[in-house]
């Protein structure tokens, strides 16, 4: 009997700790996925009217990492901010996202735009010579070494104290500051494109932009303003990643492929499928690396894309393409 | 006509593999007899990480290698200049390797200072000693480089620092010291760090801790998943890392998830500047020398040169390297009265050297056994809730 009841206790015991390791996966996945939703939304909006992946776009979510950095000491640096911590963030974030979307604004005119009319592969080339420019410039300006935001010295460690349990697991500030700012932006998003007239203008260009150009819509004017929107996502979403992982020069390209991956998954061109194209892939990483192997997750990873490609090339959200023969 | 063009292409396979099997050879029987003059400048090769993200560490070596340089060469009568080459850990043996060929192709370098990892000196070693050239490795622990069956270094290669034979037992005898039951043990999947996890864990396991093995791979930074797998009994979490960042992301990132496990790095996480969360550990070789009275006139030299900068862990066994090294090469150069005849002077020189007072404290002198130093051991800090480190073992 007592055999049997020490059974149970240590049954239940390990049921435990599976139900916290399952919650603290599932929490790691979400915070992961939050950012590569708003890094895949970036792909879908360039794509979704251009037709052009912009493999470019992770060295704009790394640029983002380093405007952040960069803000983050003329405010005074972790130790001694000269403003509140929650006025802190938000204005590292601003800059970030208001440092890439120049940057965006300057990729689309001086290596896309010249481009536009060229056969398809000149402007991926294109993106693949600019990704590599950016990273290796940036390498070269401030060095290779890791730089770390050192959240932990905000606040005396408020953002890692502070917070809630679920069970045994705990949800620190800083996860939620991630994952609710990813969601309140990709809301503002999806509120820009479907009830504003220059959100109805990028459906128009999306949707055929001959027509669209027709009907008196400027398509530079349009294009030009989803390379602005999706640029300042991915300074957001690096602001978001590096207030908790250092960041380097060269973090972007596999990022950058892991945020195509996510709006591939998605549906490619569709805004609510790069969320969920984010967060399928934000917990498949976290499921493979807890249960699996850590060492798997980056390969599981290229393969659901492949996958996807083979199978499902519309993604989960996406439409199926019909061409008129 | 397809006769001919076989016949051009089969000739063209033949030079090239001619070529290239002379190629090396060739070189270094060169550069292995030519004789130097001390009368001219004399170069020391320095070879350490002065980018990524053990960046700090190779330029705080340089700043002591520079100032040993300076102060040392003139009261040997040498005429030296440092030249360096640069080997980001992220960047795997390559460097290393590239390095070496250009160093033993130059008459004038009559020694290397480094390689600092352990990596880079197992990738490299053999290159230096066909050579003839000697290299002084200022921070390069792994055991396997001059102890046990398969030596990852040759007998050209001097170490001024114990291996991590030593680091791994003190580490791990010290967490059980603390009652550590139950440690979780990483390797980089890279040489220095899984020699060093191998070591640690060995011992742990032998006093019958409980240990949990984790291999990540050198270039991930968000440690999310691998602390989920710490368990919420672990102790410590033995963090073997070249990069004091990633030490502190793992503490952060251990503190966001509740674990109450603290992290223990080795010498490569010993930077204050980066590793600062309190109530961890690092292990280094090297003690806090401005607490040894007769560096006190060194110290203030050094920190003229270099105002603003504090005394790291790094920096003085570089001293110590350079003290070695210009001293073999003026005892090759009287030797040869006045001439370095061949490298392997400098080599068989090295060996013999004994400084007396040196700057890591007490005298220094190689083991007879083998290339590492007599004696030597590692000390244990404890980071303090200002980020200092305190000497607790």
């Amino acid at each position: 009997m007592v055999t049997l009841l020490q059974f149970t206790l240590d049954g239940l015991a390990l049921g435990n700790a599976r139900v916290d390791e399952f919650t603290q996966l599932t929490l790691n996945g979400l915070t992961l996925g939050s950012v590569y939703a708003l890094i895949a939304l970036g792909y879908s909006l360039v794509y979704g009217i251009l037709k052009l992946l912009n493999f470019a776009h992770g060295d704009v979510f790394m640029v983002g990492t380093f405007i952040g950095f960069g803000t983050l000491q003329v405010l005074g640096g972790s130790t001694d901010p000269v403003v509140p911590v929650w006025a802190l963030l938000i204005l590292i974030t601003l800059a970030a996202m208001a440092g890439c979307a120049v940057l965006g604004v300057a990729i689309e005119r001086f290596a896309y735009r010249p481009l536009r009319d060229a056969p398809r592969i000149a402007p991926l080339i294109s993106a693949l010579g600019v990704s590599f420019f950016i990273a290796y410039s940036m390498q070269l300006m401030f060095g290779a070494a890791l730089k770390n935001y050192d959240t932990f010295s905000l606040d005396g460690g408020a953002l890692y104290f502070k917070g809630f349990d679920i069970g045994n697991v705990r949800v620190p500030l800083i996860r939620i500051i991630t994952i609710v700012s990813a969601f309140v932006m990709m809301i503002l998003l999806w509120l820009l494109v479907t009830r504003t007239r220059i959100g109805k203008a990028m459906r128009a260009t999306s949707h055929d932009r001959e027509a669209a150009a027709m009907m008196g819509i400027d398509i530079d004017k349009v294009i030009v303003f989803a390379f602005v929107l999706g640029s300042a996502l991915a300074g957001a979403a690096g602001v978001l990643f590096a207030l908790r992982v250092p960041t380097y020069a060269t973090i972007g390209f596999l990022i950058g492929l892991k945020g195509f991956t996510a709006a591939v998954i998605g549906g490619i061109g569709s805004i609510p499928g790069a969320l969920a194209g984010g967060l399928v892939l934000g917990f498949a990483e976290a499921y493979t690396q807890g249960y699996v192997s850590t060492r798997w997750s980056d390969l599981f990873v290229f393969v659901i894309l492949i996958l996807f490609l083979l199978f499902r090339p519309q993604g989960l959200l996406g439409k199926a393409d019909i061409r008129k023969v | 006509m397809k006769k001919r063009g076989g016949l051009v292409l089969a000739l063209a396979v033949f030079a090239a593999a001619a070529l290239a099997s002379t190629a090396g050879a060739g070189s270094s029987a060169v550069t292995r007899s030519q004789a130097v003059s001390c009368k001219s400048t004399l170069k020391l090769g320095m070879v350490a990480p002065f980018t990524g993200g053990a960046g700090f560490l190779g330029n705080e070596q340089l700043s002591w290698a520079k100032y040993a340089v300076k102060t040392l060469a003139p009261k040997y009568g040498l005429k030296i200049k440092l030249v360096t080459g640069d080997t980001p850990v992220e960047q795997g043996p390559a460097p290393a390797q590239t390095l070496a060929q250009k160093f033993v192709a130059d008459k004038s370098v009559v020694a290397v200072i480094g390689p600092s990892t352990s990596g880079a000196v197992a990738a490299s070693s053999q290159v230096y000693r066909d050579a003839g050239l000697a290299h002084i490795s200022e921070s390069a622990t792994r055991t396997s480089l001059t102890k046990g069956s398969a030596l990852e270094a040759t007998s050209a290669f001097f170490r001024v620092v114990p291996g991590d034979y030593i680091q791994g037992p003190t580490d791990a005898n010290f967490m059980i010291k603390k009652g550590a039951k139950n440690v979780v043990v990483i390797d980089f999947q890279e040489p220095y760090s899984q020699g060093l996890a191998d070591a640690a864990e060995n011992v742990l396991d032998k006093k019958g801790v409980t240990t949990t093995r984790l291999s990540i791979a050198n270039t991930v930074t968000d440690f999310s998943s691998f602390v989920t797998k710490v368990p919420s009994s672990a102790d410590f979490v033995f963090f073997p890392t070249q990069k004091p960042g990633d030490a502190q992301n793992f503490a952060q990132q251990l503190i966001e998830q509740g674990k109450k496990a603290k992290v223990f790095g080795g010498d490569g996480s010993n930077d204050a500047t980066q590793f600062k969360v309190p109530g961890s550990f690092v292990s280094n070789f090297a003690p806090d020398i401005t607490g040894i009275a007769y560096n006190k006139p060194l110290i203030a030299g050094w920190q003229k040169d270099n105002p603003g900068k504090a005394v790291g862990s790094f920096g003085p066994p570089t001293y110590l390297a350079v003290q070695v090294a210009l001293n073999a090469i003026k005892r090759a150069c009287d030797a040869g009265k006045g001439s370095i005849k061949e490298r392997a002077d400098v080599v068989r020189n090295v060996k013999r050297i004994f400084v007396k007072n040196s700057i890591l404290g007490g005298d220094f002198r190689f083991s007879t056994k083998s290339n590492d130093p007599l004696n030597a051991k590692f000390y244990i800090f404890e980071i303090q809730s200002n980020g200092s480190y305190k000497l607790v073992g």
